[in-house]
């Protein structure tokens, strides 16, 4: 039997509160499609994905209509490409991501992920291939996503990879000058590389997951922040004293039943699609829509300007106790689960930005507690490659020492000098570009090269 | 089962009127096999199923129970159970809520019930409250047959809320259980 205000409270969080699923993602195992024929690859590719994906549209609209609730993105994400392009060139791997594209077209899913490589402590020959076609794929295709994981606990930190990457980066943005650089936005660079994330635009099926899995992702900063809130109105009102704990408590509540909704249309989805379920990913993910912030939940603990001193303490509290409640809700926690501060795609923290209360430096130190990295960072066009790497080599530091998964999505905007605004429309957002400090101050560092050794953490055995 | 009687009481709410029907049972020597009662607006009601060892006429019992301690001031209606066979509970898995709010205004309670008899879904449990702004909140449980066209059935129903001014939405019940309790579905 329910109880009305059960009913009531799940109302308020479902229509009032941005409560969605943020992600249903397909992943699919799609190693069986290599051939030595790049025509023929793509033809069993197409296939592959058509027979398993079709449905996937569908199905979550008939799910979410029944339990009213709207399924955001549906996506598929794929084993990675760089293991099919492994003896092919450039051409396969844009004839390649071609197909992918036109394939997320017929199924109607907004991305396709999995344009991958895994370069931690070598880079293989199909990697390579990734590597070299990513400017030209990433800038002529639409919904191709790509991830490049350059670091592990295990490996260490590829250099040589970040090296690379920090003159490919820059290529993509440049061969996409036309959007502002938008497709860089599509690649993220990883450290500890999670095998079953259904987020964009880091989504790729990993080597030990089955051969298709439904992987969801929730979302929900504006349930858990106008739970904060009533809880801190409330407290006010009576004349209680509320302690950090009590709202951690809150927000826990908040994820457990954020998680539940994930939970209970991933498994329905899975069914249908008879498919197995994968896991529930815990991330609070925000989007530029007013009401739907990390750096909202943030001025609702007390921090007034998002990037003051007590940023990095609010958002690991925030991060824990999202994971703490979710975890109960939801049978297999998995991904990246954690809160995302994607600078562009969330309003108050691109806010923080104009305003300078947040720079480069605090972004990264909340990195170290948080989900998932430097995100949706827009910098100046003209940042030297080996900044860049060093930026990223920075941040894939903290996820190999701290064993988590850390990962940057960086923008250089063409023609873009720190400050200027730069507005991607719809979910990707706006941001002014942020200032790079010490520009070319790392130029010898990262000249170096090599790889910087996986760290003490790596020998526990 | 062959003694068996349903009775509906309802009254002012106050302390003692379960402790007085259910005395009065015992006294009888009867069985209590189910009850509910609710409180609404400050009047109480109460619905209960009982056995007798012996079969007594519905006048005598009224009677028996009007003039039992502590129950002077309430209403029955007392009935002879149908001798139907004790089926184990099944759980259906085409419970939907549908809820609606809106300003207060005649009719609604009858808009939408009109709506679900004339669909034939039958309505499990209903609450119906106007809150502090004057607006009308109704909540209903509603079994829907497993072939129904559950979008059309929203779409229906939003098209008569907005009739009516109102938002109305009809979602599956295990949103609710999942949101809100341990287990996640039904």
């Amino acid at each position: 039997m329910l109880h009305t205000d059960e009913v009531l409270s799940t109302i308020r969080m479902l229509h009032s509160e941005h409560l969605d699923v943020r992600a249903v993602t397909l992943a699919l195992n799609i190693n069986d499609c290599a051939t030595p024929n790049a025509d023929q690859m793509c033809k069993k590719v197409q296939h592959k994905i058509m027979t398993r994906a079709s449905r996937l549209v569908e199905v979550c609209d008939e799910v979410g209509d029944k339990y009213g609730i709207p399924v955001t993105n549906k996506r598929i994400a794929i084993s990675p490409a760089s293991t099919l392009l492994a003896g092919h060139g450039q051409a396969a791997a844009l004839k390649l991501a071609q197909t992918l594209d036109l394939v997320a077209d017929l199924c109607r899913v907004d991305f396709v992920g999995g344009f991958s490589a895994l370069v931690q402590k070598g880079i293989s020959a199909g990697s390579q291939a990734v590597l070299d076609s990513l400017p030209e794929v990433l800038s002529s295709t639409k919904r191709v996503c790509s991830s490049i994981n350059a670091a592990s606990r295990k490996a260490g930190i590829n250099m040589d990879a970040l090296h690379q990457l920090g003159h490919i980066i820059p290529a993509i943005a440049k061969a996409d000058e036309q959007n502002k650089g938008f497709a860089a936005a599509k690649l993220v660079v990883f450290a500890n590389i999670p095998e079953d994330n259904p987020f964009m635009a880091g989504a790729y099926m990993g080597a030990g997951e089955p051969e298709a899995a439904i992987n969801i992702g929730v979302s929900g900063p504006g349930v858990v922040d106008s739970a904060l809130r009533r809880r801190i109105a409330g407290a006010r009102d009576s004349n209680k004293k509320l302690t950090l704990a009590e709202l951690a408590e809150e927000i826990k509540l908040s994820s457990f039943r954020v998680t539940r909704v994930g939970e209970l249309i991933g498994r329905e989805v899975a069914e249908k699609l008879e498919t197995s379920f994968g896991i529930v990913d815990l991330s609070l993910a925000p989007t530029p829509t007013v009401g739907d912030s990390i750096g909202e939940i943030l001025k609702t603990l007390g921090i007034a300007h998002v990037g003051a001193p007590g940023s990095t303490a609010a958002i690991a509290m925030l991060n824990d106790a999202v994971k703490k409640g979710g975890l109960f809700a939801s049978s297999s926690v998995g991904g990246l689960s954690g809160a995302f501060i994607p600078v562009s795609e969330d309003a108050t923290l691109a806010d923080a930005v104009n305003r300078g209360h947040l720079v480069l430096e605090k972004l990264e130190a909340m990195t170290s507690v948080c989900s998932v990295g430097l995100d949706m960072i827009l910098i100046p066009g003209d940042t030297p490659p080996a900044t860049i790497a060093a930026i990223m080599a920075d941040e894939m530091a903290i996820g190999v020492i701290n064993n988590k998964t850390t990962a940057t999505r960086l923008v250089p905007i063409p023609g873009g000098k720190a400050g200027d605004k730069i507005d991607f429309g719809g979910l990707f957002g706006a941001s002014p570009i942020l200032e790079i400090r010490n520009c070319g101050a790392s130029n010898d560092f990262v000249h170096f090269g090599g790889r910087i050794p996986a760290p003490l953490q790596s020998l526990g055995n | 089962m062959g003694n068996g009687y349903v009775i509906n009481v309802m009254s002012d709410d106050r302390p003692g009127i379960v402790a007085g029907v259910s005395a009065a049972i015992s006294d009888m020597g009867g069985n209590i096999e189910s009850c509910s009662q609710t409180v609404l607006d400050g009047y109480f009601t109460l619905i209960l199923t009982f056995t007798l060892p012996v079969q007594w006429e519905i006048p005598e019992l009224m009677k028996n129970f009007a003039a039992a301690e502590g129950l002077h001031d309430c209403q029955f209606m007392i009935r002879t159970m149908k001798d139907l066979p004790r089926l184990p509970e099944k759980k259906n898995p085409n419970v939907f809520v549908i809820t609606a709010f809106g300003p207060d205004r005649k009719s609604i309670v009858a808009a939408f019930s009109q709506y679900l008899a004339g669909k034939e879904i039958n309505i499990l449990d209903l609450y119906g409250n106007i809150t502090a702004d004057n607006s009308f909140v109704l909540i209903s449980q509603v079994e829907v047959n497993p072939k129904s066209d559950v979008k059309n059935l929203q779409l229906d129903l939003e098209e008569l809320g907005e009739e009516l001014g109102f938002t109305v939405r009809l979602q599956h019940n295990n949103i609710f259980i999942a949101t809100n309790q341990l287990r996640l579905d039904n």
